[in-house]
């Protein structure tokens, strides 16, 4: 089960707050909203309940010129109604509707004439909201309800939540950016990291970045101190290997003097023979100095006067720009140039040529003996195999200087030399060095 | 051909001696590097093979001091050190030869061979004298065309003889040549030899110098 990402978990967190803050932010406005508007319909339907009171005389009866002489005051529109229960008589509009009064009881109980009381009831177009005083006279209790259509409290109300709602949708959306664009950026480091660590597992570095921020900061030290680790086990795994197989060399020595040729013991011990030299080479490959920087000449200078003793015969010509240097190692160094010129030397009728150009990126090594054919030089890269079929070499030359300078980052091609022989030439993209 | 063959490991010494003496050779085997260089400067061989790790002293000390008391005998390394590296050392120190463990005997013993031959002057692998001939690479003599067949012993006194022709070869020396160090030697056994290999190519091929030694004669037929 994989667990919510931070950026959902912090994404959902921000929502959650943006929507209660906006919530009550909304919902605090449409009550200050809805006092405000309540308070002026108040303040109206209270008017007429003053001018209604103004019509009433002390023995209860209604004077009717003063009501018709103030009629205009009462007429504020459509559904605006209003209604004078008195102990003599009712009047009013003529389809007033039933109020339910939030104070049920005697009328009578009311205590004074101040302040109206707040009503609602509903009609066949709707809400009603009335304001209700009772008056006392001679006669007795004389009830006045003034009452506006539940719509001019809706009506601003709703014409106002409109745009209310507008903003606050668009400020929900500004703080859901604005959460986006934090998270992204505060994650930034984090995603930095992960390529990081990418990167150490395909070898292309060693360690992580240490400048990070202070929350990332000891995860990149622990992150480095593993991949240190790590890398120190590797290579301790990879040196015992080393060494085993180096150990096996001598018993497997006796093995193949002991067993006779042409047999399945001895293909065995071959087998045992090859394992050792693949362990060998890959142990040497992990052990690459990328870094390094060698002059070429005394290298060629030292493994020419080992083949100049191994094959007297023949001329083995060094044309080495002075201080030619190369971005190899130079124990790798001696093991190509040592494979390939005596592989040189081995096929060459007199003659085995090495030129190395100023920047040391271009080497060629030229014989003049039978040399490849063309559709044969991939093959002869292949360990083990050899296409001669003389008793000297053991046909891991080649392959082996191939593993090795690709491992510098530099590539090998067998090509038809000027000398009619092989040529065999070794690119470094950037092996110059200085 | 006598070897002195220097090894420490007690399985692989006896072993490569026993595959040399197969082929021929006269073999003394020393395990540490104490033994070997004393070996080598008192001791007359036609070639040594010689391992690098060694307990006492190492290989390429006792090379270097063998080469600065001036013993030019052709020294084989055989080592487990596969590195350019460690082979350029070795030659450095006056190494004639390089072979790694594991390795074929065929190509250790032709090795060897080429280097004992080298050592005699000789350029060309096949080596002629009369009709006698020596095809140095395999070992093999032949006599008029013919594979000659030989005992250890007559290959050994016949060996040093045709590398060294038309040259007086010192009974002393080839008696140091043919017989192990540790070999208890008859001083007749030599004389029963050379009239066995008279028998086999002709006497007068094989002069005796009174009061010297030995000469392989062509026979007015330079190769």
């Amino acid at each position: 089960m994989t667990r919510w990402s931070l950026r959902t978990r912090m994404m959902l967190l921000s929502a959650l707050v943006t929507l209660v803050a906006l919530g009550l932010a909304g919902w605090t406005m449409a009550g200050v909203l809805d006092r405000v508007v309540t308070g002026g319909v108040d303040q109206r339907l209270d008017a007429q309940l003053a001018v209604l009171a103004s019509t009433v005389r002390g023995d209860g009866s209604v004077d009717r010129d003063k009501l018709a002489a103030r009629q205009g005051a009462l007429a504020a529109g459509p559904s605006w109604r209003w209604r004078i229960d008195g102990p003599r008589e009712t009047l009013g509009s003529g389809d007033f509707p039933v109020l339910r009064s939030p104070f049920p009881g005697p009328a009578g109980a009311a205590p004074g004439p101040l302040p109206p009381a707040p009503l609602d009831g509903e009609d066949a177009k709707g809400r009603i909201h009335a304001r209700r005083l009772v008056l006392e006279s001679s006669a007795g209790p004389v009830t006045l309800t003034a009452a506006a259509p539940g719509r001019v409290i809706g009506r601003p109300i709703r014409d106002a939540l409109v745009p209310l709602a507008s903003v606050i949708v668009a400020l929900a959306l500004i703080f859901a950016i604005a959460a986006w664009v934090q998270l992204r950026f505060a994650l930034r480091p984090l995603a930095a990291l992960v390529a990081q660590i990418g990167a150490i597992r395909r070898g292309e570095r060693t360690a992580v970045d240490e400048a990070q921020p202070a929350e990332l900061q000891p995860l990149a030290t622990e992150l480095n101190a593993l991949a240190a680790a790590n890398a120190a086990t590797l290579a301790a795994a990879r040196q015992s290997a080393a060494n085993l197989a180096h150990a096996l060399k001598t018993p497997v020595a006796t093995l193949a003097l002991t067993v006779a040729p042409d047999t399945p013991e001895a293909a065995q011990v071959r087998r045992i023979e090859g394992v050792i030299r693949h362990t060998l080479a890959r142990a040497r490959a992990a052990a690459v100095n990328r870094r390094a920087s060698t002059a070429i000449a005394p290298v060629a200078r030292d493994v020419a006067a080992v083949l100049g003793t191994l094959y007297p015969a023949t001329d083995l010509r060094l044309e080495i720009v002075a201080d030619a240097r190369i971005a190899i190692d130079a124990h790798d160094l001696a093991e190509i140039l040592g494979n390939l010129l005596d592989n040189a030397a081995r096929h060459a009728r007199s003659t085995v040529v090495l030129t190395a150009a100023a920047d040391g990126a271009v080497l060629t090594i030229d014989d003049d003996g039978p040399g490849i054919p063309a559709e044969r030089r991939e093959q002869v890269l292949q360990p083990g195999v050899r296409l001669d079929e003389g008793p000297a070499g053991d046909g891991f030359g080649l392959a082996i200087v191939r593993d090795l300078v690709a491992l510098y980052g530099g590539t090998m091609a067998l090509e038809q030399g000027p000398l009619g022989g092989l040529r065999v030439r070794l690119t470094y993209p950037g092996g110059a060095t200085t | 051909m006598r070897i002195l063959l220097v090894e420490d490991d007690p399985d692989l010494g006896p072993a490569i001696a026993r595959a040399l003496r197969a082929e021929h050779c006269a073999v003394d085997l020393a395990a540490d590097g104490i033994d070997a260089q004393h070996l080598g400067e008192t001791e007359a061989y036609d070639a040594a093979v010689l391992d690098l790790g060694l307990p006492g002293r190492t290989g390429a000390e006792i090379l270097t001091a063998w080469r600065a008391n001036g013993r030019a005998l052709p020294v084989l390394v055989l080592t487990a050190r596969e590195a350019w590296a460690d082979k350029v050392t070795a030659f450095k120190a006056g190494a004639d030869d390089y072979l790694t463990k594991p390795f074929r005997v065929e190509e250790l013993m032709m090795r060897l061979r080429a280097l004992v031959r080298r050592a005699a002057g000789h350029a060309q692998t096949r080596i002629e004298c009369g009709p006698l001939a020596f095809e140095s690479q395999t070992g093999q003599f032949e006599l008029d065309g013919l594979p000659l067949k030989l005992t250890a012993f007559e290959w050994r006194v016949l060996s040093q003889l045709i590398l060294r022709r038309e040259v007086v070869i010192e009974r002393l020396e080839l008696l140091e040549r043919v017989y192990e160090g540790d070999a208890d030697v008859d001083s007749n056994s030599l004389e029963v030899i050379i009239g066995r290999l008279r028998r086999k190519i002709g006497a007068e091929r094989i002069e005796t110098v009174r009061g010297r030694g030995y000469r392989l004669t062509c026979g007015g037929q330079p190769a």
